[in-house]
């Protein structure tokens, strides 16, 4: 028997795809000319740390949990991403979004055990995010842009 | 019985009989037990009342502790008064007027995030305010006790050989502690609400963090963790783990020019530095 209500294991399932595509986007930019270049071990250093998330989110599912890759993040950033001129951007955007779905979760879930995961998934993409809008020379203000909307499960 | 005790009480003069151990347990046990009844019984005379269990003698008169629950608005509050230990930081480093020539950036870094946590600061206070009780509006006095007076004694010492680099150092550990907090707050707020709202903050401060990890260590390499093969210490990384840690924030100040210094250990707020319901600004 489940220790998560139903309504926290569909949370934790939408968390897990999101995680899974964001890890299909990271390992096309590593592969890409954005992840042979300088800024290539950031990318394969964020990329792993997604894995991280998906096998933990997928951890604390248990059986059952999603091998799917959300649908919605993939087409919201894979062609971005392929793209060498706009690969930081789009993975910063990514970032955020994540964070920003992430922390809205936690505003939903029951368990603490969830919550407190996804809490410290949260304050590591935020730091994903900023490194990368430095990494890409975007500025201050978009190192600490934290406006962006959540994804809605 | 045994015949001694027949005897009856001996008289003045009379040598005293010989006691058995076990006598002698009995009658020490009638005396303490004798003693508790009469305590118990009532007042003595020319002794205190005292609200304290009977006793023996005269027991000093004890303050009955303030409640200290640690509800929401609490572990809010002490999030606010966190926020203004940083305000009051930022501030007593960029006076120190040491964040000059090749540490102008930080200059500029130290005034916006300073400015982030006046925001932070109201948009908390604005939930404790939601609760239903008090805005806390003024630094954490345990915190800048322990912590902050500490590490600015040690950056302004004479032997300190780099200041400006100390106060980043200062600066990215007080907002480690930041986010820390707010991450570990999650699973003690009960309204899940306000755990997002908290969350929310902790991932800006842990921007902060990583933007002046960035400046400490601009190396591409030290993004994630290293090590400094000069010192055999990690350096500081911007994304030090793939998950948010909770542990104890070092940070070593007051480096002499042989790199030698102080480390202080931050830890998050604890149950001795929260702001609680009766705790106020001076």
């Amino acid at each position: 028997m489940s220790q998560f209500s139903d309504a926290d294991r569909a949370l934790i399932q939408f968390a897990l795809e999101a995680e899974q595509a964001a890890h299909g986007l990271y390992s096309a930019a590593a592969a890409s000319a954005v992840g042979k270049g300088e800024a290539g071990p950031a990318v394969a250093l964020m990329r792993d740390h997604h894995r991280a998330y998906a096998q933990a989110l997928n951890g604390l599912y248990g059986e059952g949990a999603s091998t799917q890759r959300s649908a919605a993040v993939i087409e919201a950033f894979a062609d971005r991403v392929a793209d060498p001129s706009a690969s930081l951007d789009a993975l910063r955007e990514l970032e955020n979004v994540l964070a920003a779905t992430h922390t809205a979760l936690v505003g939903r879930l029951e368990s603490t055990d969830a919550a407190a995961l996804v809490a410290s998934i949260v304050t590591t993409e935020a730091r994903h995010a900023a490194v990368l809008a430095e990494l890409a020379g975007a500025g201050l203000d978009a190192a600490l842009d934290a406006g962006t909307e959540p994804l809605a499960p | 019985m045994t015949p001694r005790r027949a005897q009856g009480r001996p008289d003045a003069g009379t040598p005293l009989p010989h006691l058995s151990r076990r006598e002698l347990l009995r009658l020490g046990a009638l005396t303490l037990g004798t003693g508790g009844l009469l305590a118990a019984c009532g007042t003595q005379a020319g002794v205190e009342e005292s609200p304290n269990v009977p006793s023996l003698g005269v027991a000093p008169e004890t303050t009955a502790l303030p409640a200290a629950e640690v509800t929401d608005a609490v572990l809010l509050r002490t999030a606010a008064s966190l926020e203004w230990t940083a305000i009051d930081t930022y501030d007593a480093a960029i006076a120190l007027g040491v964040l000059t020539g090749p540490y102008a950036g930080a200059a500029t870094l130290a005034r916006r995030f300073r400015d982030d946590h006046r925001g932070h600061a109201d948009a908390v206070n604005a939930l404790v305010e939601g609760l239903g009780a008090e805005p806390f509006e003024c630094a954490n006095a345990r915190l800048m006790e322990i912590y902050v007076g500490p590490a600015l004694a040690l950056i302004t010492a004479d032997q300190t050989a780099d200041p400006a680099a100390e106060v980043a150092l200062l600066a990215h550990a007080l907002e480690q502690l930041a986010t820390q907090t707010y991450q570990g707050v999650v699973t003690m707020l009960e309204d899940p609400a306000l755990r997002a709202a908290a969350l929310g903050i902790g991932g800006d401060e842990s921007r902060h963090a990583a933007l002046l990890a960035r400046a400490i260590s601009p190396a591409i390499e030290t993004i994630g963790t290293t090590i400094d093969p000069a010192t055999g210490k990690p350096r500081i990384a911007a994304v030090p783990g793939a998950f948010g840690s909770l542990a104890t924030v070092q940070v070593t100040l007051g480096r002499d020019a042989q790199g030698a210094g102080t480390t202080l250990a931050l830890d998050t707020p604890s149950l001795n530095s929260l702001a609680y319901d009766f705790v106020a600004c001076a």
